[in-house]
């Protein structure tokens, strides 16, 4: 609760370059498990990409809970159960293996009530569907690329690209691991989930720029540091945006799936709640530490590194420990910057303060 | 200063107002989805046989032909000897049947003249080659074969044939002799509903060569002139041309001019805008690889139970009633703002997708809920960002009214920009896909729009105009801002370090 009280009162208290080390081989772990699994187990592909049966049987009066009692028994609760012109039970179930399909059948009219058809079904999400999407994800990675090179920098964009791969495949490695049946709802929520992730990244991208177009042409801090400073600063945004996206979710979960037993609701919520964590997870500790390392090799950010390093009693040594000087230092930006009008932060190095040196950072003056 | 807020603020809160009183009086609904509400299920058999390959090319069709009217997230699938179709919503059946359309070409008659005459069958008499002349019927040489109905059989329906047809909507009331087919689907490649002076009209393009804008010369030059193969009847200026889609006449147009450019083609005819709509999706999507014949017509219940339904709205307010606990525990007084923020972002989204459903038939699925829940998260965003930066600007020692206007541009700029991905994603997921990932690209990308607007016009403004009050500068606390107690302890800490 410390580092949260010392990110809410926005004494930087995390050493985010610290952890990146340990975030990267978790993330690989994860990842690799995704691939893995869904290597060797696939996904579980439910009714509309795979197609399955359906049953049409006359059963007047029985609801549809009824019917899913009854569908529990045969182990196929998932199945989609719809009611047609009032009395007649439409059952659509995923089931393919033609024998266990009468199997059912058979059950169902001894339970329910006549049969009165029993045919194979086609996926309704046909794979011309699942072509287009594909395609347009890859367009859409390509152009959103491209945008985030435009708007910040390619290697924001390389970043960016990463993360969200790297989101997208957790989240279909749940699925693929825990086996949940895909549905229509599940690619969108996927989809949700790389919105999310790109959104959240971008947001925390655009404070390092902020910061470091308003610290960098001191030169008395590595890019690293610089990131690090960031990242607390916009720590706490990510936070209570992840809060404020996911108590939906866990109201989802918990209520609808837990409480009132709607099986449908669960996975569901289960996927977007990872996604949700994982995207700001994610933007604050992958795609800041390949931005990071993608910098700190341009021949600039190199000769600050050296120089702060050379200094290195003064900056604290190894560049890992950070934290609260950067949150002072970044205090000196006050000064200079009241007198100008103010706009968004600069790259231009000549606004921000030359590097004096040795000047202990000091608050501003309040002005009334 | 103050102004120019105050000009936002009152506007975009009647505009609010106003969507909403309009939503309401004009009886707006969202269209519910196939999944939350059940709709109609047209189950469509393959005349003749027909290999899997064909059917999943059918199915295409279809959804193309459905899709084609909005984001109406069909449900469509192969069944073992035709194609099954769900359409949320619509209760009127024969709609649902035009919609989903069942024969195999779309073909451009002239007409000859409107039909009364009774049955006879079968069609005698050889017709002559094309351009038939309609005096060949008119003489008796030919005659047309007419079932029971008044109309020809869909089985003696051949495009060679002269073929007496009704008016689609209108069955077995206006009938026309027409004559043989001249031209087909095929030649078109575009077709739109637009609305032209003041009515709505269908917007045609064609192909180039022969099967397309050349044929289409071709007959419009006969048509014009009134030539006896298309010949002025029934007190009309110049002679028309039938468009046949299902064995009916979609519409029949008087050709007004003898030549046409291949993308300027209009067709008027008084049309309602979902006739247009129909009209121009017939022509848009006219073959269909197999003849399908409707076996049978029925309405179905939600796929998602009744049970689950309620359990996502009641969780889906408790949800929203935690956030709001949450920001304005969080925020104070900002928080209240933000929340109206949001009020107003909904409200306005609200409209659209009622406006949507009643209109376009724009169904809201499971997974367009699911769409604005985040999206709701992705609106929070906006607000927190600001505040964020707010705080953090105070932190470093401005006052709290300098803050508000330094902080929004800046805020602002980042919103933009992450915002600007999320409606790339929207537009280029509407642009390239089909079906259900349609859906969601509409409303994140409306939710998103509205999310800038309510920001920029609401949120900002607002906050600037609360920032003008002394109890905003004396009570900085109430704003979920640090006090200046809270500076000066920073400060201390910073002398710490300095140290």
């Amino acid at each position: 609760m410390s580092i949260l009280g010392g990110l809410y009162r926005g004494e930087s208290a995390v050493d985010f370059p610290g952890l990146w080390r340990r975030a990267v081989i978790i993330s690989t772990v994860a990842v690799l498990i995704g691939l893995t699994s869904f290597g060797v187990r696939g996904l579980n592909l439910g009714l509309d990409f795979e197609g399955g049966t359906s049953f049409e049987v006359r059963s007047p009066g029985t609801s549809v809970a009824e019917a899913r009692e009854v569908l529990e028994q045969l182990d196929i609760g998932d199945a989609r159960i719809q009611i047609v012109d009032g009395d007649v039970l439409l059952i659509r179930s995923d089931v393919q293996d033609t024998a266990r399909a009468a199997e059912i059948r058979d059950v169902l009219a001894a339970e329910l009530g006549p049969i009165e058809a029993f045919e194979q079904v086609g996926p309704t999400w046909g794979d011309e569907v699942t072509d287009k999407a594909v395609r347009a994800l890859l367009v859409f990675f390509v152009v959103v690329a491209l945008y985030i090179a435009v708007r910040l920098e390619w290697k924001m964009a390389v970043g960016a690209m990463v993360a969200v791969a790297h989101d997208i495949v957790l989240s279909v490695g749940v699925y693929s691991v825990l086996q949940f049946e895909i549905t229509p709802a599940t690619v969108i929520a996927f989809l949700t989930i790389m919105g999310y992730s790109l959104y959240d990244t971008i947001v925390v991208y655009d404070k390092v720029r902020e910061i470091v177009g308003r610290l960098g042409a001191t030169d008395r801090y590595t890019y690293t540091e610089l990131m690090n400073l960031s990242l607390n600063r916009v720590a706490m945004r990510s936070i209570n945006t992840s809060v404020t996206s996911a108590i939906p979710v866990v109201s989802m979960l918990i209520i609808g799936s837990l409480i009132m037993g709607a099986a449908t609701l669960k996975e569901f919520a289960v996927a977007l709640l990872v996604g949700i964590f994982v995207g700001s997870y994610s933007s604050l500790f992958l795609a800041s530490a390949i931005v990071a390392r993608l910098k700190e090799r341009e021949e600039r950010w190199r000769l600050v590194f050296e120089k702060v390093r050379s200094r290195g009693v003064v900056e604290g040594g190894p560049t890992r420990v950070i934290g609260r000087q950067e949150a002072a230092v970044s205090d000196t930006r006050a000064a200079p910057r009241s007198s100008s009008t103010g706009g968004p932060a600069r790259r231009r190095p000549t606004i921000a303060t030359p590097g004096a040196g040795g000047v202990p950072p000091r608050p501003r003056k309040k002005k009334r | 200063m103050p102004r120019r807020q105050l000009i936002f603020l009152i506007g975009i809160v009647a505009i609010t107002v106003a969507a909403s009183v309009m939503t309401v009086v004009w009886r707006n609904e969202p269209l519910l989805g196939l999944d939350l509400q059940g709709g109609v299920s047209v189950r469509l058999a393959a005349v003749g046989p027909a290999d899997e390959e064909m059917l999943d090319r059918a199915v295409e069709i279809i959804r193309d032909r459905v899709d084609g009217l909005g984001v109406a997230e069909p449900e469509i699938s192969r069944t073992e000897n035709g194609v099954m179709v769900s359409l949320p919503g619509v209760d009127d059946q024969a709609r649902a049947l035009s919609l989903v359309g069942t024969t195999a070409e779309l073909r451009f008659r002239p007409v000859c003249r409107l039909y009364s005459g009774g049955t006879s069958r079968p069609a005698s008499g050889v017709v002559p080659a094309i351009p038939a002349s309609c005096e060949a019927v008119a003489t008796g040489e030919v005659v047309p074969a007419v079932g029971p109905a008044g109309v020809t059989l869909p089985e003696d329906d051949h495009p060679g044939d002269f073929v007496v047809l009704s008016l689609a909507g209108e069955v077995g009331r206006q009938r026309y002799l027409l004559g043989p087919s001249l031209l087909t689907g095929e030649a078109v490649s575009e077709a739109d509903a637009l609305f032209i002076d003041y009515q709505w009209q269908v917007g045609l393009e064609l192909h180039e060569g022969a099967v397309g804008i050349d044929g289409f010369n071709a007959i419009a030059a006969l048509c014009f002139s009134g030539s006896p193969a298309c010949p002025r009847a029934d007190g009309s200026a110049n002679g028309r041309l039938a468009i046949v889609l299902d064995g009916q006449v979609v519409t029949a147009p008087s050709i007004r001019a003898p030549e046409f450019s291949r993308d300027a083609i209009l067709i008027s005819g008084g049309f309602e805008k979902v006739e247009a709509d129909d009209v121009s999706l017939a022509l848009r999507y006219g073959a269909l690889p197999v003849e399908l014949e409707p076996e049978n017509i029925r309405l179905v219940s939600a796929t998602i139970g009744e049970d689950s339904l309620r359990a996502g709205i009641v969780s889906g307010l408790i949800g929203l009633m935690l956030v709001a606990v949450f920001i304005v525990g969080y925020y104070r007084i900002l928080g209240l703002v933000a929340l109206s923020s949001l009020a107003v972002s909904g409200a306005l989204l609200w409209s659209m997708i009622a406006h949507l459903g009643t209109q376009s038939g724009l169904a809201l699925t499971l997974a367009g809920i699911t769409g604005m829940v985040v999206a709701i998260g992705v609106s929070v965003d906006s607000n927190v960002v600001y505040f964020e930066h707010l705080k953090e600007d105070v932190r470093d020692g401005r006052t709290a009214r300098s803050s508000v206007d330094r902080a929004f541009p800046i805020a602002y700029s980042t919103i933009v920009k992450a915002d600007m991905a999320s409606l790339i994603g929207a537009g280029l997921l509407w642009y390239l896909t089909v079906g259900a990932v349609r859906g969601f690209a509409l409303y994140l990308g409306l939710a998103t729009i509205l999310d800038l607007v309510a920001t920029y016009f609401f949120m900002g403004p607002m906050v600037r105009l609360l920032s003008t009050t002394r109890w905003f500068a004396e009570h900085p606390e109430r704003f979920g801002l640090p006090s200046s107690g809270a500076v000066s302890a920073t400060a201390g800490h910073l002398g710490r370090v300095g140290a």
